[in-house]
C-alpha cells in the first residue's frame, strides 16, 4: 500500500497547493474519475479516496467533497466502497441533505448478492445517523434480520440499536426488540445471538425507568430459562461475548444451591482461560453467586487467588493494573485470606508507581502479627526509593501499619531511623506519623520526643509535617526543654508562614504551652495572639479572638478548653463508609473499582469533579483571539441565572451572595460555602487593627456588606520590578482568596502568557510570571486611575489540576483594594470565555 | 465490555491524531483535544492508565510509539477494554507483519480503518481472531472470498467460520512435511535482599507453538506436572516413576484446549491452529532453581570513592551454557571516573542510565557462560564531590539479564507430544526450552 500524503497543514510547497484549493484540487480529480470505466481507474480512485480519508484523519474538513465521493461509489472494488463508506458516515450528520444522495447506492448494495456487501452496507446505513432518514431504515433492516448470512445478521442486529438511539419510536413501532428475542433464542450463529444479547440489554436498561414492560423484559433476559441456555453454548461464544454473558449471569438470582453449584461447575473452567477479561468476569460472577453462603464464599476466594496472581503478573502493566484493582478490591474485604500471600505484593523496581501504590495498600492492609516483620522490614526498602511519592506512600503504609498493630516496639524504632535518614520528605511524613502514633499510644512519648526534638525546625517545610511538630512541641511541651523557644521562633516568622494550617496549630501550641509553662511562654502567646488576629484568614482569625478571650475570662477555664485530659484515640475513622463498599463491590469488574467509588459518583452529572466540560468541550478551543472578543452580556447572563439557582438551593444566604458586586460564577453549585467565602473579601482589611479594636471587628455586621465604590483602572500603568519588590515588602496583605477558575481557562492555560495577555486587556498588568502546567505563578499589579499613584499588587498562583487560583492582594489604598479584588475576579473568571 | 467504547483513538507522542474512530456520539467531537491537554500535556502522563476527564473515562496504553485511547461514557470493563487493545495490536501486527509503531499505521491507515470497523461496532466488540478475519480482509484489498467466482477455492462455510464456533482453524489444509514446534519459555522473576535471601521468586512460563499439520489433527500434550503425573498413575494404576514432578500455581490455556478434558483428565488435548500461537501460560513459585547467584559487595570509601564487587556465578549443569549475560551495577549520578578490572567479559560505565554494565559473554572466545562458572568484576568508581546529591542517593537494585538454552528453572519437560490425524501421517516434532531472567534483582 502506497503511504498516505503526509500532511502537513502549513507547508506548501510549490507542487502541492495547499489547505482550500487541495481539497478543491481533489473534487477536481474526483469528478473526472467518477464516470470513467478506463482500466487502472480504481487504483487511482484509491489513491484519492485514501488522501481524502487521510485529510479527515487530521481533522481538515473535506466535507466540501461529498457529492463528488458519492459519484465515485459506484464501483465493485470493496477498499474503495468501504473507504467510501467510511467517509460518508463520518459527514452525513453535519450534512442531512447530502446525505440522501448515499440512500440510493446504499440500499442498492443492502440487495447485493455477496453477503459482505450487504453487511457492510447495512452498517454504514445504519450508521449515518440521521434523523430525518430513519424511515429508509426500516424495510433494509428488518430483511437484513432475516438474511441467510450470519454475517448480515449479526450486522443488522447492531443496526437495531443504532436505530434504537436515532429514534426509539420507530424500533419499537417495528416490533424489533421482539425479533431479536425470538433471534437471540433461535439463531445458530452465537455472534448473532451475542449482539442481540448486547442490544436488548442496552435497550431495555435504558427503557427500565419509563414503562413497565420494559422492566419486565429485562427481568425475562435474567430468567433462568435465558441463562442456562447461554450457559449450555457458552464454549461457542468468542471471549468477548463470553464476557458480556458472565456479566448478565452474575446479575441472575440463583433459585437454591444446587443452582449455585451447577453454574459454578459448568463455569469452573473459565477460570483458566487465556484471557484475563474472562477470568475476571467468572470471577465475579462466583463472587456474587456465593454472596448469601458464608463458608463456600470464603472457599471461593481462595481457589479465584491463583488465578488472580497469574493475572498480574501477565500482560502489560495497564492490564496488571486492572486486575491489581480488583484484587485489591477484594483484599481489602478480606485481608486475613491472602496473608500468607503478601511477597507476591513486593514491588519490583520497574514497576510504574501506579501499581507501587496499590501494591502497597495491599502489603499495609494484609499485615497481621505473622508476617508484620517481613512487610515493614521491605517497606522500610521503598523508603529510600528515588520515586519519591512511593517513598512517602511506604512510610505511611509503615505507620498505617503500626498504627492496626499491637506490638509497635519495633515499628517505632523504625520510624525513628527515618528521622535520622535527613531527608526532608522522609522525614516530614515521619513527623506526621509520630504525630498519629501518639495519639494512639501516648505511653510512647518519651522515646519519640527524645528524637523529635533534635529535629530543627528549619528542615522541616512541609504545612502537615510542620503542624505535626508544632502540635508535638505544644502537647509534650513539659517534656522538651526548649518548646517555647522553638516555638517563639516559629511565632517571629509568623508571615512568612503561607499554610492556615500551620498558624492555627501554633496558636493552639503556643496556648498549651503557656498553660504550662507560663513565664517562658507569655511573651510568645502575646506575640502569636496579636499575629493571629491580626491575620487575614477567617479561622485564624477567629481562633485568636477566642483564645483571647478565653484567658480574659478565666484562665482555668481556658486550660480546660485547650488542655483537656485526653483519651488515647482507638480507632481512626474509615475513609470509606461500608455502604459504599458494598456498591463498589457489586460493580466488580468495572471502572468503579479502579477509581474506588461506585459508578454513580462519576457518571451522574451532579457528582462530577472540577473538570466539567463534556458539554462545553465544543467551545474548547485554543484560538486566543475568540476568547477575548467574547461578549460581555454572557457573563451577566450567566450571574443571573446562578443568582437563581443558588436562592433555590441556599435560601436566605444566596441574597448576600447576589449582592457581592463582580461575584464570579461559582463552580460546584452545590457548595453552600461559596457565599460565605465571598463575604470573607467583604470585610475592611484587617491589617491596621490592634487588639482593642475587637469589639468592633465583631460588632461589625457580617452580612451588610457595603457597596464599594467603582473602581476604574489606568491602562496604561506602568511600574518598574524594583518599585514592585519594595512595595511588597512593605505592604500587608490585605486580601488573600482562593478563588475557582473555569474549565475554559484551564483550558487555555497552557502557557502563562495567555493569561498575561487577557489579564492586560483587563488593565491589570504583568510583572513577573512563570511555572509549567499544572502550576503557574504570576505577579499582577494595577493602577487607580484617578490620577493618584495608588497600586495594587497581586500575588496570582494558579494550579490547572485542581482550576483554583490562590490570589493574595496587596494595595496602596487598603479601602480599595476589595473594589479591585471583585474586578480582579471577574476578569479571571472570563478567561478562556 | 458491557458498556461499549465510545471512540478509539491512536496518536503519536506529539499528541498527533493518527486514526480516529468515533462509534457513538455520546461523548463530544473533540475529546482528543482534551486527552491532549489534561494527559498528555501534564504530568498525569503514566502516573495512571484510567483518567477520568469530564464525564468520560480515557483509557489508555503506549504501545512502542504510539498511545491508543479508548474512551468510554460509562462504567466500563477496564478488563476487557484493555485486553481488546491489546489483541487489536496483535491482529494489526500480524497484518503488518512485524512492527507496530506510528510509520506502520501511517502506512497502513486504511486497512486500520477496514479492521476496525469489523472488530467492534458501534463500541461492542465483535470477532478479533487473525485467522477469520484474514480470510475476507487481505493486504492486498481484493474482492470478498464470496463473490469470487465458483471455480475459486471452496469456502462455502466462510461466513459460518467468520462468525461461527470453531474459530481457530480452517479445513483443509495441506503440508507437505507436517511439524510441530514447541517452545518452552520461561522468565525467573527474583527479588533479593542485600544479605542474599530470597524475598521473592517465581516462574512465569508460557508454551509456544508453531503448528504445519494437515487437515484437523488432534494434538494431546504431556508434561511432568505433579497433578496430570498423579492422574496419570491412577487411571494406569501403577507408581509414578521417580523424577522431579512440577506443581503449577495457576495455568491459563489458548481457546483451543478442551478445558473440561483437562479438568477432568489432567491432559492438554486441542485442535491447533494453523501457525503461531501460544498453547498455554503458567507459574510456579516453588521449588526454582535459580540459574545465577550474583554477590554483590559495595563500600563507599569516604565521600567520593566507591568500591564495588559484584561475583557472578552459573549453578546450572555444567554442560550447558548461558548466552547474554548482562550484569547491571546502578552507580550515583556525579560518577566520574570508573576503572574496572574483569575476570571474563567486559565493562564499562554507562552514563546515560547510570550504571556499570558488565557484559560477561562478549571478548570471550566462545561468546558463551559455560555453568558451574564464577566470574568476578571489581571496579573502583570515583565521584565528583558535591555536598547535597551525595545524600539523596538510594541505591537500586542490581539488575540480571541472561538466556539459558535448554533449561528451564521450573524444571518443567514435556513428555510426549501425540498427533493424531485421520488421514494418519506422521509427523516430526521439535522441543526447546529457553530460560530469560525476567526482573532479576539484587538489592545492594
Amino acid at each position: 500500500m502506497a503511504p498516505p500524503p503526509i500532511v502537513q497543514q502549513k507547508s506548501s510547497s510549490p507542487s502541492q497547493p495547499s489547505g482550500k484549493s487541495e481539497v478543491s484540487d481533489l473534487k477536481l480529480q474526483l469528478r473526472q474519475l467518477a464516470g470513467s470505466r478506463a482500466p487502472g481507474a480504481d487504483d487511482s480512485k484509491r489513491d484519492l479516496f485514501k488522501r481524502v480519508i487521510s485529510y479527515m484523519t487530521v481533522g481538515i474538513d473535506v466535507s466540501a467533497a461529498f457529492s463528488e465521493m458519492v459519484m465515485c461509489s459506484a464501483t465493485s472494488d470493496i477498499v474503495l466502497k468501504k473507504m467510501c463508506y467510511l467517509y460518508v458516515g463520518n459527514y452525513a450528520r453535519c450534512h442531512p441533505d447530502l446525505a440522501l444522495l448515499t440512500i440510493n447506492f446504499l440500499q442498492k448494495d443492502c440487495r447485493d448478492v455477496d453477503p459482505m456487501i450487504r453487511g457492510l452496507a447495512l452498517r454504514s446505513l445504519c450508521s449515518l445517523r440521521v434523523p430525518n432518514l430513519v424511515e429508509y431504515l426500516v424495510s433494509p433492516l428488518s430483511s437484513g434480520l432475516e438474511d441467510g448470512s450470519p454475517y448480515v445478521r449479526m450486522v443488522a442486529v447492531l443496526g437495531v440499536l443504532k436505530l434504537y438511539h436515532i429514534s426509539a419510536t420507530t424500533c419499537f413501532d417495528s416490533d424489533f426488540p421482539a425479533s431479536l428475542k425470538n433471534l437471540m433464542l433461535t439463531d445458530s450463529d452465537a455472534q448473532v445471538v451475542a449482539n442481540c444479547l448486547f442490544v436488548l440489554q442496552e435497550i431495555w436498561n435504558l427503557e427500565a425507568n419509563k414503562s413497565e414492560e420494559a422492566n419486565r423484559e429485562r427481568e425475562t433476559l435474567l430468567s433462568k430459562q435465558t441463562i442456562y441456555y447461554l450457559l449450555n453454548r457458552i464454549k461457542e461464544f468468542n471471549e468477548w461475548a463470553q464476557c458480556l454473558i458472565l456479566e448478565l449471569i452474575s446479575k441472575y438470582i440463583p433459585s437454591d444451591s444446587n443452582d449455585i453449584f451447577d453454574i459454578m461447575n459448568l463455569l469452573e473452567d473459565r477460570l483458566q482461560h487465556a484471557n484475563g477479561a474472562v477470568v475476571l468476569a467468572t470471577i465475579k460472577v462466583f463472587l456474587h453467586l456465593t454472596m448469601s453462603m458464608t463458608d463456600v464464599h470464603q472457599q471461593v476466594y481462595e481457589r479465584l487467588k491463583a488465578p488472580l496472581l497469574t493475572l498480574v503478573g501477565s500482560g502489560s502493566s495497564e492490564q496488571s493494573y486492572a486486575v491489581l484493582s480488583h484484587l485489591h478490591l477484594l483484599v481489602m474485604r478480606a485481608p486475613m485470606l491472602f496473608s500468607s500471600d503478601y511477597k507476591h505484593f513486593y514491588c519490583q523496581f520497574s514497576d510504574p508507581s501506579y501499581i507501587k501504590k496499590l501494591k502497597l495498600e495491599m502489603l499495609t492492609a494484609i499485615a497481621n502479627e505473622s508476617n508484620t516483620y517481613e512487610i515493614v522490614t521491605e517497606l522500610c526498602e521503598y523508603a529510600g526509593n528515588v520515586d519519591v511519592p512511593i517513598a512517602r506512600e511506604s512510610i505511611r503504609a509503615v505507620g498505617k501499619i503500626a498504627l492496626q498493630q499491637y506490638d509497635v516496639n519495633a515499628i517505632v524504632d523504625r520510624l525513628l531511623q527515618f528521622l535520622e535518614m535527613e531527608k526532608d520528605y522522609v522525614t516530614a511524613e515521619t513527623l506526621v506519623l509520630v504525630k498519629d502514633l501518639l495519639r494512639k499510644y501516648p505511653q510512647w512519648s518519651h522515646d519519640c520526643i527524645a528524637v523529635v526534638g533534635n529535629i530543627s525546625s528549619k528542615n522541616v517545610q512541609e504545612p502537615k509535617a510542620k503542624a505535626a511538630l508544632i502540635w508535638m512541641l505544644g502537647e509534650y511541651s513539659k517534656d522538651m526543654p526548649d518548646a517555647p523557644y522553638i516555638l517563639e521562633n516559629l511565632i517571629e516568622n509568623w508571615d512568612d508562614e503561607n499554610a492556615a494550617e500551620v498558624r492555627l496549630h501554633l496558636l493552639t501550641a503556643a496556648m498549651k504551652c503557656f498553660l504550662k509553662r507560663p513565664p517562658e511562654t507569655q511573651k510568645a502567646l502575646g506575640a502569636a495572639l496579636a499575629a493571629g488576629v491580626a491575620d487575614s484568614h477567617q479561622d485564624v482569625h477567629d481562633r485568636a479572638l477566642l483564645y483571647y478571650r478565653l484567658l480574659q475570662y478565666d484562665v482555668s477555664v481556658a486550660e480546660r478548653v485547650v488542655n483537656p485530659p485526653k483519651q488515647a484515640v482507638s480507632v481512626f475513622a474509615d475513609l470509606q463508609s461500608s455502604e459504599v463498599k458494598d456498591r463498589i463491590f457489586d460493580e466488580f469488574n468495572t471502572l468503579s473499582v479502579v477509581y474506588q467509588k461506585p459508578s454513580y459518583m462519576f457518571t451522574d452529572k451532579e457528582h462530577r469533579g472540577p473538570f466539567e466540560f463534556s458539554e462545553e468541550i465544543g467551545n474548547l478551543s485554543l484560538d486566543q483571539e475568540s476568547m477575548d472578543n467574547a461578549p460581555r452580556f454572557d457573563e451577566s447572563d450567566k450571574d443571573l441565572l446562578l443568582g437563581t439557582s443558588e436562592r433555590e438551593e441556599n435560601g436566605g444566604t444566596s441574597i448576600n451572595g447576589a449582592a457581592t458586586p463582580g461575584y464570579s460564577a461559582p463552580h460546584d453549585y452545590n457548595s453552600s460555602l461559596v457565599p460565605l467565602s465571598s463575604q470573607t473579601q467583604s470585610e475592611p482589611a484587617v491589617t491596621s487593627q490592634t487588639s482593642f479594636a475587637i469589639d468592633d471587628l465583631l460588632g461589625l455586621s457580617m452580612l451588610a456588606a457595603p457597596e464599594p465604590p467603582s473602581l476604574k483602572l489606568n491602562s496604561k500603568a506602568a511600574l518598574d520590578p524594583g518599585t514592585f519588590q519594595r512595595k511588597w515588602g512593605q505592604l500587608g496583605v490585605s486580601i488573600s482568596q482562593e478563588i475557582p477558575i473555569s474549565p475554559q481557562g484551564v483550558g487555555s492555560l497552557t502557557t502563562p502568557q495567555a493569561l498575561i495577555r487577557h489579564m492586560q486587556a483587563n488593565s491589570i498588568h504583568c510583572i513577573a510570571s512563570g511555572g509549567q502546567s499544572p502550576n503557574f505563578k504570576f505577579f499582577l499589579f494595577a493602577q487607580k486611575d484617578d490620577g493618584s499613584a495608588s497600586f495594587f499588587l497581586v500575588e496570582c498562583i494558579v494550579n490547572t489540576s485542581s482550576a483554583k487560583a490562590q490570589v493574595k492582594v496587596k494595595a496602596d489604598d487598603a479601602s480599595a483594594s476589595e473594589a479591585f479584588f471583585a474586578l480582579f475576579q471577574s476578569a479571571l473568571s472570563k478567561f478562556g470565555m | 465490555m458491557p458498556v461499549a467504547a465510545s471512540a478509539i483513538y491512536f496518536l503519536n507522542l506529539r499528541g498527533d491524531v493518527l486514526i480516529n474512530r468515533l462509534y457513538r456520539d455520546d461523548v463530544g467531537g473533540n475529546m482528543v483535544d482534551a486527552f491532549r491537554i489534561h494527559i498528555m500535556q501534564t504530568k498525569e502522563l503514566g502516573t495512571c492508565p484510567v483518567r477520568q476527564i469530564g464525564g468520560c473515562s480515557f483509557l489508555y496504553m503506549r504501545i512502542s510509539n504510539v498511545y491508543i485511547v479508548i474512551v468510554v461514557s460509562g462504567n466500563a470493563n477496564v478488563a476487557c477494554a484493555f485486553k481488546f487493545v491489546v489483541e487489536a495490536v496483535a491482529l494489526f501486527k500480524s497484518y503488518f507483519g512485524g512492527a507496530f509503531d506510528e510509520d506502520a499505521i501511517r502506512n497502513n491507515f486504511v486497512l486500520i480503518y477496514e479492521l476496525l470497523d469489523e472488530i467492534m461496532d458501534f463500541g461492542y466488540p465483535q470477532n478479533l481472531s487473525p485467522e477469520i478475519l484474514k480470510l475476507y480482509i487481505t493486504q492486498e484489498g481484493v474482492r470478498s472470498p464470496f463473490s469470487s467466482k465458483p471455480s475459486d477455492k471452496p469456502v462455502p462455510n466462510a461466513t459460518l467460520q467468520v462468525t461461527g464456533a470453531v474459530g481457530w482453524r480452517r479445513e483443509g489444509l495441506m503440508y507437505k512435511k507436517n511439524e510441530v514446534f514447541l517452545d518452552i519459555v520461561e522468565s525467573v522473576n527474583l527479588l533479593m535482599s542485600s544479605k542474599g535471601s530470597v524475598l521473592r521468586c517465581d516462574v512465569t512460563g508460557k508454551i509456544l507453538m508453531k503448528c504445519f499439520l494437515s487437515g484437523m489433527p488432534d494434538l494431546k500434550l504431556g508434561l511432568n506436572d505433579k497433578i496430570g503425573l498423579e492422574k496419570e498413575s491412577q487411571i494406569k494404576s501403577r507408581p509414578i516413576k521417580s523424577g522431579k514432578t512440577i506443581e503449577l500455581d495457576d495455568v491459563t490455556f489458548h481457546q483451543c484446549v478442551n478445558l473440561t478434558r483437562f479438568n477432568s483428565e489432567k491432559t492438554v488435548s486441542f485442535v491447533p491452529p494453523d501457525g503461531e500461537f501460544e498453547l498455554m501460560k503458567y507459574r510456579i513459585t516453588e521449588g526454582v532453581n535459580l540459574p545465577f547467584r550474583v554477590l554483590p559487595t559495595i563500600k563507599e570509601l569516604g565521600r567520593t570513592r566507591m568500591e564495588v564487587n559484584v561475583k557472578v556465578k552459573s549453578v546450572f549443569g555444567a554442560k550447558m551454557f548461558a548466552l547474554g549475560v548482562v550484569v547491571k551495577v546502578p552507580v550515583p549520578k556525579q560518577t566520574a571516573k570508573t576503572s574496572f578490572q574483569v575476570t571474563s567479559g567486559r565493562a564499562k560505565y554507562n552514563a546515560s542510565i547510570d550504571c556499570l554494565v558488565w557484559k560477561l559473554c562478549i571478548y570471550t572466545r566462545i561468546r558463551k557462560f559455560p555453568g558451574q562458572t564464577e566470574s568476578t568484576m571489581s571496579a573502583e568508581v570515583e565521584l565528583i564531590s558535591t555536598m547535597v546529591e551525595k545524600k539523596s542517593w538510594t541505591r537500586p537494585p542490581i539488575q540480571m539479564e541472561f538466556q539459558v538454552p535448554m533449561f528451564t528453572a521450573s524444571g518443567l519437560r514435556v513428555r510426549f507430544l501425540k498427533v493424531w490425524e485421520k488421514s494418519g501421517y506422521n509427523t516430526v516434532e521439535w522441543v526447546r526450552y529457553i530460560t530469560k531472567a525476567g526482573s532479576y534483582e539484587i538489592r545492594c
